[in-house]
């Protein structure tokens, strides 16, 4: 019975039909890819940006720190 | 020894997500929506994250108010900071997912309206102390701002429950959702997917609080600097 039906169910399904289906599939995993790839590159890109301000806020306490004992002499 | 427990912290979580990931691409897929539903496993844990820091980021302004130690205030900028890197996440994830099951990327609709509020409420909040040169008044405005920002929070959560949106209903911590308990457990469980993302947060919190501690330093330097 369910032979029957499956067969009765591919035999009203076209080509066309199959080839839209890939389609969207494709397209599902292509997007999710895509949403993957988006949080970590949101994640990588925060990182960066703490490494490059921890780099600044250094540079300057460095710097002023010289400064300020160039001063003091 | 503090950088230490952060290293094992974040090799604790890349190997947590790297498991997550090879066990959420062995599930099946959802039956309507197909493998884009896969989306959810990182799309809720970066929204619950960073409502957590909102929660975090309030209790800390109101304790600064009260006692006007700084302490909470560079626990309120880090985490503000780190809460709105998850939404910026969970906002661009949820469009690239609505683009598949709605046609479109962006819906003016009350859940998703109110969540791109939020992020702009606290990225105000971050621009707000960029303006404000003096320590004391801008750690004060600060707080204010953010006990205010925190407002939006309860109405992002509470939005699909009382307004009909185009975003779907709660599926998680209500009786209308269904979930796998795999599933949820690949979110919700010890080794899921929340447990990492609160694992980087709380990383990229630590690293926060270490350069507000820069900050301050500087601060006095240019201070003294300026007497001299």
């Amino acid at each position: 019975m369910n032979l029957l039906a499956h067969s009765l169910l591919l035999a009203q399904v076209s080509p066309d039909d199959v080839a839209r289906e890939i389609g969207r599939l494709q397209r599902n995993y292509q997007f999710l890819s895509y949403g993957l790839t988006v949080a970590w590159i949101v994640v990588v890109i925060y990182v960066l940006m703490m490494v490059s301000r921890e780099r600044a806020l250094k540079r300057e306490i460095a710097n002023l720190k010289a400064m300020l004992e160039e001063r003091h002499r | 020894m503090r950088n230490y427990i952060l290293y094992a912290l974040g090799a604790g979580a890349m190997f947590i997500l790297a498991r997550d990931i090879n066990l959420i691409a062995g599930f099946p897929q959802e039956a309507s929506q197909g493998a884009i539903f896969k989306i959810i496993f990182f799309h809720v844990p970066m929204a619950i994250t960073a409502m957590l820091c909102s929660f975090v980021a309030l209790c800390a302004s109101i304790a600064f108010l009260a006692t006007k130690n700084f302490k909470y205030d560079a626990i309120a900028v880090a985490v503000t900071e780190v809460g709105l890197a998850f939404l910026a996440g969970n906002l661009i994830t949820g469009s690239i997912w609505a683009r598949i099951i709605w046609g479109v990327w962006w819906a003016w609709d009350v859940r998703l309206t109110s969540a791109l509020v939020c992020w702009l409420l606290y990225a105000g909040y971050l621009m707000l102390r960029r303006a404000i040169e003096e320590p004391t008044q801008r750690a004060t405005f600060a707080a204010a701002f953010s006990i205010f920002a925190f407002i939006d929070v309860p109405i992002v959560y509470l939005s699909i429950r009382l307004f009909r949106t185009q975003h779907p209903g709660p599926v998680f911590f209500s009786s209308n959702g269904s979930f796998p308990p795999d599933w949820s457990a690949a979110i919700f469980g010890p080794l899921g997917t929340m447990m990492a993302m609160m694992m980087l947060a709380t990383i990229f919190t630590c690293v926060r609080l270490t350069q507000e501690n820069f900050q301050r330093e500087l601060d006095s330097l240019r201070r003294m600097a300026h007497a001299m």
